[in-house]
């Protein structure tokens, strides 16, 4: 496939529009971890595609497995006990998982960049930032140590840490937790890749940090037309982030939309149960009296090494029939480009509420 | 305020830790973890407490319980002065003051049954028989939503939600007046913090409890408060009802911690937000006059100097800022 983004388009500025080009196509994956237990399979025959300059927002509790989705792309599980067990993995319409190791190396940080939720464990404290920072882009454009330090204080610059230049010669520790985050993300940027991964890169920060880290994100794929997989278990970052939205359940996809449609008319109960249980900041604005009760999601996620049989979620639906306990829903198109892994649908959809 | 007499009351409490510096630890310096506060909490009220990490929250919460010793100011319980008490003095106030810790795991003894867990503070207190302090034991189990049966398992056997139910059964073991909540739900997953706000609303309407909510998370805050205070660097910078914070916050320190809040609903994207630029400054080397005015886009010369008092500013709202100092409030731009 032909390149459309320039190498380096630091310098032009112009803003990129999402399009429909897909630049990774995750296909059908499923991702294994042997415990104890026995084998658990954390993703489960998931599938999705990331459209150039786009923001898709992955989204889910805890154990949902959009961070071990996240770490299969780029080919990051630990192994043993992990193990990708199938599916293909496309970027570019090349399989990663078909790749040997030197060749999935020039994707990782080059092509495939990741930022991770704790800037303090990814950054290695005894290194200057600007060394860290350089190290990809020498490593992958082939430019000499000076020239590679050259660009990462632009980078530096760019992600909006003031004093580039000094900063550059700081060791981690000397920065705030929002900087060193604002360092990860130059480090994944600072070759320019084609797609963006960031696992909960706000959720250990403060509200006003959150708020500088995601418009940086949002400007560097405006600008770069970077596309961002965003994971994150917020939906007030998805509301505002999103141009699509993939909600997983239990280690499956159960429902995908466009970012107005899920919020509006969500297909999958367990989707509309999330949305319902996340308290309103607006409440005041409508009501000055007492709040209404949260929805509660009864229950809880269930163990991936004990997963009911049919729909995992049935045991916490109020939706949910014998035909749920008996076999797993189909993911299917109930909308137009509105995906619903429910026997339920339909009615979830027509506003019905148990 | 209510015209109630308050159940709990503090008056410029201030908690100061030294700072270490060097191989001896002599060092020089102090973190003004706590820097001279002072708020209400009417019976039957929740006062929420919110401001980022580093703001003093969680101290002022352990200071009111007198987890740790306030290095200055008055805390009064029901009339009485509690802050210079002894251990043994104390112990009656305890039993009418708990606390729900944040993490629920590292807040449970991993070698005690949650069913001893929660009986803990009934023996402490020498309350009822054996027999009796079991029976309540399995009440509380059934009022937080756990299974009677449950008692006998060990914290691990819990999931998150669970356990957080655990700290609650156990923090009402006492039938206390007020509890601490400190961050009781920022570490459990939405549908399960759901939950948890739910229960901790109910058991405030039946047996009307007051709380003190300490949380970063504003729309928790919105929701369970009935009035909140927002810190910054270890003071209270506005202290006011939920609507009038909410609607109409005073403080520009409060109305960029407002806009910069995601909003779960599309039609709220692109509107008008106060990015605050740089970190919150560190509590030892704090900004001179009003530790704001660093990151604040109002900020003028007197900002820098002098440090604004916290005033009414209108009946029961209380701001710091000098915005307000001059006959009656600016309208700043509304968060929504």
């Amino acid at each position: 496939m032909n390149r459309i983004v320039p190498r380096d388009v630091a310098s032009d500025g112009g803003i990129v529009p999402a399009s429909s080009e897909i630049v990774l196509e995750i296909d059908r994956l499923q991702t294994e971890f042997r415990t104890p237990a026995g084998i658990i399979r954390a993703v489960d025959g998931v599938s999705c595609n990331v459209r150039r300059g786009e923001t898709l927002c992955v989204v889910g509790e805890s154990g949902c497995g959009k961070s071990v989705t996240a770490l299969s792309v780029l080919r990051l599980i630990p192994s043993p006990p992990g193990r990708i067990a199938g599916g293909q993995i496309r970027f570019e319409g090349s399989d990663l998982l078909a790749m040997s190791e030197v060749e999935m190396e020039r994707i990782r940080g080059n092509e495939i960049s990741m930022v991770f939720q704790e800037p303090m464990t990814s950054l290695n404290p005894l290194y200057t930032i600007g060394r860290q920072v350089g190290e990809a882009i020498a490593l992958h454009q082939g430019l000499s140590r000076r020239e590679a330090m050259d660009r990462a204080v632009a980078m530096l610059q760019r992600v909006a840490i003031p004093d580039a230049a000094s900063r550059a010669a700081c060791y981690p520790h000397q920065l705030s937790g929002g900087m060193r985050q604002r360092v990860l993300i130059a480090t994944a940027l600072s070759c320019h890749p084609k797609v963006l991964i960031a696992d909960e890169p706000t959720t250990a920060r403060d509200v006003t940090i959150q708020a500088q880290i995601l418009d940086l994100i949002r400007e560097q794929r405006e600008t770069l037309g970077t596309a961002v997989v965003l994971i994150t278990h917020d939906m007030g970052v998805v509301a505002e982030t999103a141009d699509r939205v993939v909600v997983m359940y239990a280690g499956r996809k159960v429902e995908e939309a466009n970012v107005a449609d899920l919020f509006d008319r969500p297909a999958h109960p367990y989707t509309r149960g999330l949305l319902g249980s996340i308290p309103d900041i607006e409440g005041a604005a409508r009501s000055p009296g007492r709040r209404p009760r949260l929805t509660e999601i009864k229950g809880m996620v269930p163990s991936l090494a004990r997963l009911p049989p049919g729909c995992s979620f049935a045991p916490r639906c109020g939706l949910a029939t014998a035909a749920c306990r008996e076999a797993a829903p189909p993911l299917l198109e109930h909308r137009p480009d509105h995906w619903a892994a429910c026997w339920h649908a339909e009615r979830v959809l027509e506003g019905v509420v148990a | 305020m209510s015209a109630t007499a308050p159940l709990v009351e503090v008056r410029d409490l201030r908690k100061h830790f030294p700072v270490r510096r060097g191989l001896f630890g002599t060092g020089s310096g102090q973190v003004h973890a706590v820097d001279g506060i002072s708020f209400a909490v009417a019976p039957g009220e929740t006062l929420g407490l919110v401001g980022e990490s580093g703001c003093g929250k969680s101290t002022a919460g352990r200071a009111l319980l007198r987890l740790v010793q306030p290095s200055e100011g008055e805390i009064r319980f029901r009339g009485h002065d509690i802050t210079r008490l002894n251990e043994p003095a104390m112990l009656p106030y305890r039993r009418s003051m708990q606390m729900i810790q944040q993490d629920p795991y590292a807040s449970l003894n991993p070698r005690m049954t949650a069913g001893e867990i929660v009986e803990e503070p009934l023996v402490i207190h020498r309350m009822g028989s054996r027999v009796e302090r079991q029976e309540r034991v399995v009440q509380l189990f059934e009022r937080v939503g756990l299974r009677p049966e449950q008692r006998h398992a060990y914290p691990h056997e819990f999931s998150g939600g669970q356990r957080q139910r655990i700290g609650i059964a156990r923090a009402l073991a006492l039938s206390p007046a007020l509890i601490v909540c400190d961050e009781p739900v920022s570490a459990l997953d939405v549908s399960i913090q759901a939950q948890i706000i739910n229960l901790l609303t109910d058991l405030q309407e039946e047996l009307g409890l007051s709380y003190l909510f300490v949380a970063h998370d504003l729309a928790v805050i919105e929701h369970i408060s009935h009035r909140v205070a927002v810190m910054y660097l270890g003071r209270i910078v506005e202290l006011t009802d939920r609507t009038s914070l909410f609607e109409t916050p005073l403080h520009p320190y409060t109305e960029a911690l407002l806009s910069a809040v995601p909003i779960a609903r599309v039609s709220a994207r692109g509107r008008k937000r106060v990015v605050l630029s740089g970190d919150v400054p560190s509590p030892v080397n704090r900004p001179s006059g009003c530790h704001f005015h660093t990151r604040c886009p109002y900020a003028h010369a007197r900002c820098r100097l002098e440090e604004p008092a916290l005033r009414a500013v209108r009946d029961g709202h209380l701001v710091a800022c000098h915005l307000h100092d001059a006959g009656p409030a600016l309208p700043l731009a509304r968060p929504h």
